[in-house]
């Protein structure tokens, strides 16, 4: 492969870009090598009933079909997995607007609290539901507490009514921290002349909240909630340490019942289940990306 | 100058490329050579020396890793690549392996595995690499019936059973000479000692809302899980409801019993605070008391779990297992064989205070001791004796839907959702409409 042999604008491209497609070509690789291809075969096995110990057997949509007619289990999951990111979104970012917003304020110690705000983020999801389990322990501290109000003790992670918002606030003290430092960056950077502004016409702390820090913070809500939704709709560690699907499936969640069929080695099933995950996601994000882009026109 | 830059980044890309891909596709080439030579035949005079890769979930105490020494020294031909996994990353691992080719020559399995793997023909029947004897001795002699039936599907041997999982009751024997109690035999004769046992939330029976314990009772009414064709499902016949029945009324009716839930903690915690006073679990437990509460000891016994018609457990614990696509058969068999000898079975005990399931082993007197943990009993004979009439779970493909199905059945039970008829129904229906896919 001379560079003597093609037309001379060609070469020049080459000399000019060569370097470029080429620190290009390494994640473009290494994406179709890890993503592209198990995607593909991935979706394959969703058509199949495949266990990947024998040949696969071709079934067209009967795993999509079953899972989402039949399976109460997934539809159970479903179900939850979306109350879980419902309940999530709001918590999560609403406290980490308040911390920001207290934050943004001259505060003592600010970069204090912000660190104190951001080490749960940082630690293992594991860690973080070990010690919650510890929290909800029978005779851990919330029920301690209970106790010493003279009320009487609730089964945090075994009534089902309770157990999956006791995996929420353990998710939303893990992550808030994260909502935090992004809107108190995002705040920083709105000039402070608006607010002069706003309260030479008279705006109180308010409306200046509403009509000045609100609508600069839009970008920034939208990305929180963006990747606020796709990282929920995928919780799993959380369960997996702390309840384990149950009890009567109140904490079953889309990835960990993935993982139960992945586990059984029904890979069809569990791909169709990965499948019906990212279709979800996809929705979400064109919606997302369709609201932000509305706003910027 | 250009033009070598492009050459030397596009090589090192290309290399980077060729290494990923090449990995996986090099273990079938060096595994062709070994499956060449008969590794069972006498050591050849100047051979390449065949390498066996080992896994092993048993953790620091395993009685495994020791084998390795003497096994290398009787068999100058074989080296073993010992691997140390715990229990989740070897059923992971295998999961990955047997589906993609490559993995270990022989690996320690948990017999609830089994259902799938074996449906699925993962393993490789031992009964025509061992000519019918396992170190000489048939294999209907080396194991008890229900051993050898726990190991046995479709008519081949899976595993080797090397050590063995069944339940008995564990009381706090300090508590029932206080009070003058005897050691229940019966249900009812469990739920009176229970009741004068309690107290508030002291002393109590535990409950478990899981398929190992569900089935106990079952077993113990002459009820079963499935029919022996493993065809229909039987957990909601009338004997089995009226076993789990009995054993929800111990926790609703009388509140003699704790339901051990996640928030409860660690059983272990349960036993050095009080709550938990008498439980129903395998031998392994005896090692985790006396080393998690050695200051308990002489205050915990071991006896026959009660029971309604007849004595009744699961069947479990860890098979060695040569996976079907394993390339050196044969001279994985003496490995199996060699972890299968008496002295080394007992091991399983000294080593790992596991149970070895080997009758020879078993009947030792080395195993047979009297534990000063268990006032001086033969704590190991109670589970001997529970071991000749416990069955392992039906081995079906669809065992992980029925096991979720029975198991959500003991939570809404544990929960007071619903009635054990209803519950058990629901669940059969689900695990039967399980079945017919």
């Amino acid at each position: 492969m001379t560079a003597a042999t093609f037309p001379k604008s060609v070469t020049r491209f080459m000399h000019k870009y060569a370097i470029a497609y080429l620190f290009i070509a390494v994640p473009i690789l290494s994406i179709i090598l890890f993503l592209v291809i198990p995607m593909v075969v991935s979706f394959w096995w969703s058509l199949n009933d495949y266990s990947g110990l024998q040949a696969p057997k071709f079934v067209a949509l009967n795993n999509y079909v079953e899972l989402l007619t039949h399976d109460k289990i997934f539809i159970k999951s479903l179900f939850n997995t979306t109350l879980f990111v419902l309940l999530g979104m709001t918590l999560g970012p609403t406290l980490g607007l308040l911390t920001a917003l207290m934050l943004n304020q001259k505060v003592r110690f600010q970069s204090f609290f912000r660190t104190a705000y951001y080490l749960p983020v940082m630690t293992s999801l594991v860690v973080v539901s070990t010690i919650w389990i510890m929290l909800y322990n029978q005779n851990g501290l919330f029920n301690t507490i209970l106790l010493n109000l003279g009320l009487s003790r609730v089964g945090w992670l075994s009534d089902p009514k309770l157990a999956l918002l006791s995996v929420v606030f353990a998710s939303v003290w893990q992550g808030f921290g994260f909502e935090t430092v992004i809107f108190l960056a995002a705040l920083q950077s709105i000039p402070r002349e608006l607010y002069e502004a706003a309260m030479i016409d008279g705006a109180g702390a308010l409306q200046q909240f509403w009509y000045v820090t609100v609508p600069k913070l839009r970008p920034v809500i939208v990305f929180v909630y963006i990747i606020g939704i796709i990282g929920s709709y995928q919780v799993f560690d959380q369960v997996f340490v702390m309840t384990l699907g149950g009890p009567v499936y109140s904490t079953e969640t889309i990835v960990y019942y993935l993982y139960a069929k992945f586990r059984d080695l029904r890979l069809g099933y569990a791909s169709a289940i990965a499948y019906i995950l990212f279709f979800i996601l996809v929705i979400f994000s064109y919606l997302q990306w369709r609201v932000s882009r509305g706003r910027e026109d | 100058m250009y033009a070598k830059k492009v050459v030397f980044s596009l090589s090192i890309i290309l290399a980077l490329v060729l290494s990923a891909c090449a990995a996986p596709a090099q273990q079938p080439a060096t595994q062709a050579p070994a499956q060449a030579r008969p590794a069972a035949t006498q050591a050849p005079a100047a051979p390449g020396v065949t390498t066996l890769t080992v896994w092993d979930y048993y953790g620091e105490a395993t009685p495994i890793k020791p084998l390795i020494e003497p096994f290398e020294k009787a068999n100058p031909d074989i080296k073993i690549d010992y691997q140390a996994l715990d229990w989740d990353t070897t059923l992971e691992k295998l999961n990955v392996v047997l589906t993609s080719g490559g993995g270990p020559d022989v690996v320690t399995v948990d017999m609830t595995w089994i259902p799938k793997f074996a449906s699925l023909g993962a393993f490789t029947d031992l009964k025509p690499i061992s000519g019918g004897k396992l170190n000489g001795v048939a294999w209907d002699q080396a194991y008890t019936p229900g051993a050898l039936e726990a190991i046995t599907f479709n008519d081949q041997i899976i595993a080797a059973l090397y050590d063995f999982d069944v339940y008995s009751l564990y009381y706090r024997s300090d508590l029932f000479e206080q009070k003058g109690l005897q050691v229940p035999k019966t249900w009812d004769e469990l739920e009176a000692v229970a009741q004068k046992l309690a107290e508030g939330d002291k002393n109590l029976y535990e409950f478990d809302a899981d398929t190992f314990h569900g089935s106990q009772w079952i077993y113990e009414n002459g009820g079963s899980l499935m029919s022996p064709d493993n065809k229909t499902i039987t957990f909601n016949s009338p004997e089995a409801v009226a076993g789990i029945q009995k054993y929800a009324d111990l926790l609703m009716k009388d509140k003699v019993a704790v339901n051990w839930t996640k928030d409860q903690g660690e059983r272990i915690q349960g036993v050095k605070d009080g709550r938990i006073a008498m439980f129903s679990d395998g031998p392994y437990y005896m090692g985790i008391l006396k080393s998690a509460a050695p200051e308990m000891a002489g205050k915990w016994k071991v006896a026959t779990h009660p029971f309604g018609k007849q004595p009744g457990s699961y069947l479990g614990g860890t098979g060695l297992a040569i996976p079907a696509n394993s390339a050196k058969k044969d001279a994985a068999w003496k490995f199996v064989q060699f972890a299968m000898q008496t002295e080394n079975e007992i091991n399983v005990y000294k080593l790992a205070g596991a149970a070895p399931a080997l009758t020879a082993a078993l009947e030792s007197p080395e195993v047979n001791i009297e534990d000063p943990y268990f006032g001086g009993e033969k704590a190991f004979g109670v589970f001997l004796e529970s071991m000749k009439t416990a069955k392992h779970f039906p081995y079906v493909r669809q065992w992980a839907d029925i096991d979720a199905a029975f198991t959500n059945a003991m939570q809404q039970i544990a929960l007071g959702q619903k009635s054990v008829q209803d519950a058990l129904n629901e669940a059969a229906a689900t695990s039967t409409d399980a079945l017919s896919k």
